[in-house]
């Protein structure tokens, strides 16, 4: 069939499946196709002779004006019979018998069986495997490592290397996003491919939280219990989320004090040290704090660089120098690091090129735009308030000292520019100033953006502090 | 048109119209059923877009003329009539069936509203023996695919040879291969041009489903109308022919085996049955060990032992349950040779008294 009879016919089908019921549709014009125009006679081919019969009888004029209007011309139309090719990709479709590389492994069953499965997993070497909720990839390697979070590094890893004995408990905290859990889950991968055996557990204080409350329930706190008091190295996360379940936090203090009886290691993770975590016990606060505690920080500069150079080569790109630094200022933690170093591997790949600076200025700029649509009136008062020096009453008072009047314009100019507002609307933000006033502010600004230096420095200085 | 015939004649070929009456909503007029009214019979018509059938029977014909009737009232009436004769008549708006004690009056829809089934029947094939043609194609048709995405696979491949055809049929999964050759009675006339086609199974399937005491069926073939047609008797089944490319059966045949078994078909349909039900729980796995002088079949801890005469090494191979049943269960012949060359390599089926036919199974890999 040649393509542009097939296009117009798809064309056609497409305004035929609006005027035809779907059943009929699929079932008439399934395997039809436009043969040729020539003389404004069109050929269409049927797959039957009852179909055939069918379309000349009761779609003829549907068929008709359809093709008319795709063509701009007075069509008669003539159903043949004839076998068009059904589409179909053979290779994936015959089944494992036809696949080119025989033996195939044949599953009959979409469900693998039970048998392949227990197969499977017993013909594994026991090292193989890995943690239950304790991801592989993160271990010490993988860590990137500066300032802000060498003492953290150095004690997990004394700790992996010794567990029970240097320091325990080992409570780890910080902001989110600077890698409290990789060091979780790092130590836990260690001791695990230094001894298979020991019994490891590594729960989210949520998890933890759940398995009492369950517990209680179902009257098995004995075997709850037995399961974490057994533990050679217990791992919580974020735990901090105790706070104020005091039932919760007598069985965990009861397991704490058997499980550093019994030499066993407690790794503790936390946003906040353990005297600022509210509502949680004394007894259990100070012995959070009875081992070494190590905080992060956020990432400094270099070491969002180091990151970025170390993501990218897990997902195998290579990075430059210069992207990473520039992509490192894009973002705050290392999670939006992440999201940021994503973004541009997408582009990079939907362009087929490396990561070059325009395409971190790209992914750069997409984010920032995400990032808009969360912009906040507030936000933007905050930062000019920030910028001038001034407090946020002022900014809204009656007040009409010359410095004020240009905080207050270049606010109504940047509200109306960046957030689309109506005059109104950011009047009334605007401690209830009316529209006129407002629409005067903002032209007066676009009038001096144009001319005035520093109206312009001043704006793009704003939109800095507001990452935009 | 009105026309007087015999109850019971109506009802016996009514259930085979209804095969190919359709059961989707859409095209109102497919869930009617033609009545042509013509010199000395009625002819009653039926399709589903996918098939159509035509059955001619004898009748007294006062007034010529046709018209459709709902078929699933119509069938429910006509089945509930005391064996009778009965008149049709219709003045082209209703149509009124009566008989000694009974008038019942059906909405109906214009004959012109129903498609043609045919417009020629096209070259004719082959004339062959129902009976043997019904008994080689159970053999064949089963392991066509039901899936009609897979248009290819959802039919039969059909094959012209010297004197007869070859019929092979695969769902991907496991292939029946037959080579029909003409019995003494049988005819066949090679097509000219094109000597394969792919025809759907359910045209096998609804044909192997004719009930005429007429002997023969003649296969026609249109390839112009892209259509194939079975005729028996009074009876005519057509369906549209498969424009695909059917995969390449032959390379999958193995030409070498290493260990062949030979079995009562019975007994290992039997064994093979007690398997599965306990095959269910582990994914219908069944396992079959070649030993000597014996087949061991086993799904899980349960086994069952069957008499074989071995010939070459022990092996064992895996099969689905669903698809032994099937094969055992169609299998032409009772003395089975089973042949196979390693637990990944197809198992292939033959019956030890003709080459003509085989089937093959893709094992399952199971791991020790």
């Amino acid at each position: 069939m040649n393509d542009q009879l097939d296009i117009t016919w798809q064309q056609v089908l497409k305004d035929l499946k609006k005027t035809v019921s779907t059943a009929n549709f699929f079932t008439l014009f399934a395997n039809t196709g436009l043969l040729s125009l020539a003389d404004n006679i069109a050929t269409i081919a049927t797959p039957s002779t009852v179909v055939r019969d069918l379309l000349y009888k009761r779609f003829y004029k549907d068929v008709k004006s359809a093709l008319d209007t795709q063509t701009k011309q007075d069509n008669e139309l003539l159903f043949i019979v004839q076998a068009l090719q059904q589409n179909s990709t053979l290779k994936e479709k015959s089944g494992p018998l036809f696949s080119a590389d025989q033996p195939v492994r044949a599953t009959h069953d979409k469900e693998t069986s039970p048998v392949l499965k227990t197969d499977i997993k017993s013909s594994q070497p026991s090292m193989v495997g890995h943690l239950p909720r304790v991801r592989k990839e993160y271990n010490f390697s993988t860590f990137a490592v500066s300032s802000t979070n060498q003492l953290a590094f150095v004690s997990s890893q004394n700790v992996a290397q010794n567990p029970g004995q240097s320091y325990n408990p080992f409570f780890i905290y910080g902001p989110v996003g600077v890698g409290k859990t990789h060091l979780l889950h790092a130590i836990a991968n260690h001791i695990y491919t230094q001894n298979p055996d020991r019994k490891i557990i590594y729960i989210t204080s949520e998890e933890f939280t759940n398995e009492v409350v369950e517990a209680i329930k179902n009257n098995e706190t004995s075997r709850m219990k037995r399961r974490f008091r057994t533990a050679a190295l217990l791992l919580i996360d974020d735990i901090q989320f105790i706070e104020g379940k005091d039932r919760v936090q007598e069985e965990l203090f009861h397991t704490f004090n058997i499980l550093i009886d019994q030499g066993s290691q407690i790794v503790l993770s936390s946003d906040r040290p353990p005297q600022e975590i509210k509502k949680l016990e004394k007894r259990l606060s100070s012995r959070f704090a009875g081992g070494l505690t190590v905080d992060i920080e956020a990432p400094d500069f270099e070491l969002k660089t180091a990151i970025l150079l170390k993501k990218a080569e897990k997902y195998g790109w290579e990075l430059s120098i210069n992207v990473a630094k520039l992509l490192a200022n894009g973002a705050q933690d290392t999670r939006s690091l992440e999201g940021l170093l994503l973004r541009a591997i997408t582009v990079a790949t939907s362009l087929q090129t490396d990561i070059t600076e325009e395409i971190a200025m790209k992914a750069l700029g997409r984010a920032a735009e995400e990032k808009r649509g969360s912009l906040h009136a507030d936000d933007i008062i905050k930062e000019v308030c920030n910028f001038y020096s001034i407090k946020p009453t002022q900014l809204k008072g009656p007040k009409r000292d010359a410095s004020l009047v240009r905080a207050r314009q270049i606010t109504m100019y940047m509200l109306k520019e960046e957030l689309k507002l109506t005059l109104v609307e950011i009047g009334n933000i605007l401690g209830g100033r009316d529209h006129t006033t407002v629409m005067h502010g903002v032209d007066k600004i676009e009038h001096q953006l144009g001319g005035d230096v520093h109206i312009s420095q001043d704006i793009s200085g704003i939109k800095q502090l507001l990452h935009v | 048109m009105q026309v007087t015939l015999k109850a019971e004649e109506l009802k016996n070929k009514l259930g085979f119209i209804n095969h190919a009456v359709s059961n989707k909503q859409q095209l109102p007029i497919l869930l009617n059923i033609l009545l042509e009214a013509e010199d000395h019979k009625l002819i009653i018509s039926s399709t589903d877009l996918e098939i159509g059938i035509q059955i001619e029977l004898k009748a007294e014909v006062k007034q010529t003329g046709k018209i459709t009737v709902p078929a699933k009232t119509f069938s429910e009436l006509i089945n509930s009539l005391p064996a009778d004769t009965l008149t049709i008549e219709s003045d082209g708006s209703n149509c009124v069936v009566k008989t000694n004690k009974t008038k019942s009056v059906f909405a109906t829809m214009s004959a012109n509203e129903f498609p043609r089934l045919f417009e020629e029947r096209g070259v004719l094939l082959a004339s062959i023996n129902a009976e043997e043609l019904k008994k080689e194609l159970n053999a064949v048709v089963f392991s066509a695919s039901i899936d009609i995405a897979r248009p290819s696979l959802s039919g039969v491949y059909v094959e012209q040879e010297e004197n007869g055809f070859l019929l092979v049929a695969t769902d991907g999964y496991r292939l029946s291969l037959k080579h029909f050759s003409a019995g003494k009675d049988d005819k066949f006339n090679l097509l000219e041009g094109k000597s394969n086609m792919i025809v759907p199974a359910r045209a096998f399937k609804e044909a192997l489903a004719i009930k005429e005491e007429t002997g023969t069926i003649d296969l026609y073939v249109s390839l112009t109308h892209n259509q194939i047609i079975f005729e028996q008797g009074s009876t005519i089944l057509i369906s549209r022919l498969i424009e695909a490319d059917f995969p390449n059966y032959e390379k999958i045949i193995p030409v070498d085996f290493s260990v062949v078994a030979s079995f009562d078909r019975e007994e290992m349909l039997k064994a093979v049955r007690i398997c599965s039900i306990f095959a269910r729980d582990i994914a219908n796995v069944i396992k079959f060990s070649l030993q000597t002088n014996k087949i061991v079949v086993s799904a899980g801890e349960n086994i069952v032992e069957v008499d074989s005469k071995i010939k070459g090494e022990e092996n064992e191979i895996a099969f689905n349950s669903r698809y032994l049943l099937d094969a055992l269960s169609n299998l032409p012949s009772d003395n089975i040779n089973f042949e196979m060359t390693g637990p990944l390599n197809p198992g292939v089926f033959k019956t030890a008294d003709d080459a003509s036919y085989l089937h093959l199974i893709m094992p399952i890999k199971v791991q020790e």
